[in-house]
């Protein structure tokens, strides 16, 4: 495992050298990344004009929920490149994950480390400034425990979406192509939790709460951080759950993907 | 060193659909068609041999080297190297093998062969020493020196292939696979690989396998040649005995010095004549090439001749064209 963890970080190098080789183009892909992110948010703070609030919600506080999102998003878009579906889904085609059977190592570990899209900076940073832009809007009354409590929020989407990322790079041992369908759960799933939850209809909630229970990852944990009552009455405890739900999302696709392998080793392609 | 016992690959081909919903219906499909890609086939591989796989497209040439090197487990039949399950204790069974796929390389593409090459030595566990002595030895039989700081990407064919069978071998493997080894490459190219390889099994000892197209490969590299078509195995031994076998007629081409009006000989026939050049045709089992050589110059008076042997290309074709080995 720790022979695994060193190539970890040599891949990575790679990674990093390889796509830093070409300055400008690097420069203007962060320049892009990030742009769609502000033109996304401008937009949403365009509404905030007319509207004022959104479910009860003002500009700082949904940009707070944003931004973390976006932020986490990003960051497991970068972690967990090797797994994007659609990324994947080509190695497969095109035989490069047979490669990665040849080697005496720890195959996980080698998709991690196959890819690491570092532009996606300009998805991080433009999540954080969007963050941070909340707390010139609200004051957020910061506490010791909620300081301590924002990193493992950061880490149970993290760690939910790399699942779901792992959960749609397995599909296409099946399906070779990548599934558009997965893209309603991640990406789709990512633009929900962006928002206030409690605007949705009542189905779309639920199933984000009962199914996939991604209403635990950003607006509980933001009921807390901004001191807001749950407008649907669960524990006290909801908030706190985001890293778990997190962890057991990605063990559970962790297990798929296990068992995926095991499939194409018996099926190849 | 490879032991296949009446070893098995089937695959269910799932009915495939087209659209949208395609794939996602693809996916939950019952219906599909069991294809027989490897169908029973037993063999065996010493220790220092280096053997040909030979076969059409689609022959199950690739499923059988997918299990031997522990990509694909087998749907029936025994398969051991080493006494090892290829895909039981993945890693450690990777460790011991080296292979080279023609088509895709294992070098990271926008690293420095070097860099690709230490990236390898880190992941294989090889020794400083070990690696410094063996890349020495690579480095100059497969003149790496050249385009050692060149990014994969920018090598040309053949300096890649060369680039890749270093890095198939700096952990010195028991047993090397080669697949399409000389594949898009020109003369003096594949003969330097082929050099390669023959030092590699020679000196070192190495177990080869190789899988081509290209006969002259085999010819001059393997003393034994499997042969494999619609999943089975149809042919093992040496490739001078199929040549023998299948391989037709030799040629004598005899310029004579004088008109003569009969050119018949015994033991041959005539299939050509123009001018003062005559072609005869003759078997091995009926007559040597020196013997006939002898009965013509008594008659004639020969100016010139060329012995030309069957081409073994087009036996291998004809093999698999009218399935000479099926009964």
């Amino acid at each position: 495992m720790n022979h695994a963890l060193t190539i970890y970080w040599r891949l990575l190098g790679v990674q990093l050298r390889s796509q830093l080789q070409y300055r400008l183009a690097f420069f203007f892909d962060v320049v892009a990344m990030s742009s769609t992110i502000f033109l996304e948010f401008a937009s949403l703070a365009l509404v905030f004009q007319r509207f004022e609030t959104l479910g009860g919600w003002t500009l700082g506080e949904v940009a707070f929920l944003y931004g973390l999102e976006e932020l986490s998003f990003g960051i497991m878009d970068m972690v967990f490149s090797g797994f994007d579906p659609s990324y994947f889904g080509q190695e497969i085609r095109r035989g490069s994950f047979d490669q990665l059977l040849l080697r005496p190592l720890n195959l996980t570990m080698q998709v991690f480390g196959s890819k690491f899209v570092l532009r996606r900076l300009g998805k991080i940073g433009m999540g954080l400034a969007v963050f941070l832009y909340a707390q010139t809007l609200i004051t957020v009354t910061w506490t010791p425990a909620k300081l301590l409590y924002l990193p493992f929020v950061v880490f149970g989407m993290v760690c939910f979406f790399g699942g779901l990322f792992i959960a749609g790079a397995t599909i296409t041992f099946w399906t070779v192509e990548s599934i558009e369908v997965m893209n309603i759960f991640t990406y789709g799933g990512g633009y929900l939790i962006a928002h206030p939850m409690h605007i949705y209809q009542t189905w779309l909630r639920r199933l984000f709460t009962y199914v996939v229970p991604a209403i635990f990852l950003n607006y509980y944990p933001a009921l807390y951080f901004l001191n807001k009552p749950d407008p649907f009455n669960f524990p006290a405890i909801a908030p706190f759950v985001a890293p778990l739900v997190g962890i057991l999302a990605l063990l559970a696709s962790l297990a798929f993907w296990h068992f995926g392998i095991r499939f194409y080793q018996s099926t190849g392609n | 060193m490879i032991t296949v016992q009446n070893l098995q690959k089937h695959f269910k081909l799932n009915k495939q659909y087209r659209g949208a919903w395609g794939s996602v219906r693809t996916l939950f499909s019952r219906e599909y068609e069991v294809v027989k890609a490897v169908d029973d086939i037993s063999f065996e591989v010493a220790r220092g041999e280096l053997v040909g796989y030979l076969g059409p497209n689609g022959a199950g040439k690739s499923t059988t080297i997918k299990m031997l090197t522990g990509l694909l487990v087998p749907s029936g039949g025994e398969l051991a190297v080493n006494g090892r399950l290829p895909w039981r204790d993945r890693q450690a069974y990777v460790a011991r093998i080296g292979a080279v796929f023609g088509q895709r390389t294992t070098l990271w593409w926008d690293l420095p062969v070097i860099e690709s090459l230490e990236l390898l030595q880190h992941i294989y566990h090889v020794p400083n020493g070990r690696f410094r002595q063996n890349l020495a030895d690579f480095e100059t039989m497969l003149e790496l020196k050249p385009f050692l700081n060149t990014p994969v990407r920018s090598l040309s064919l053949g300096q890649r292939m060369r680039a890749d069978l270093c890095a198939a071998l700096l952990h010195d493997p028991d047993l090397l696979f080669l697949d399409e080894p000389t594949i898009g490459l020109d003369v003096v190219a594949k003969e330097r690989i082929r050099q390669f390889i023959r030092h590699v099994n020679r000196e070192r000892g190495t177990t080869v396998l190789l899988t081509t197209h290209d006969l002259s490969d085999v010819q001059k590299l393997c003393d034994r040649v499997l042969i494999i078509d619609r999943g089975k195995l149809l042919y093992d031994g040496s490739l001078d005995a199929l040549q023998t076998r299948f391989g037709g007629r030799r040629e004598l081409v005899v310029d004579l010095a004088e008109p003569y009006s009969d050119v018949s000989v015994a033991g041959a026939t005539v299939v050509a004549r123009e001018n003062g050049r005559v072609t005869y045709q003759f078997t091995r089992e009926e007559i040597g090439a020196s013997e006939l050589i002898g009965r013509l110059s008594q008659r004639f008076r020969i100016q010139d001749l060329a012995v030309r042997e069957p081409d073994i290309e087009a036996t291998v074709r004809r093999i698999y064209e009218e399935r000479l080995l099926e009964n």
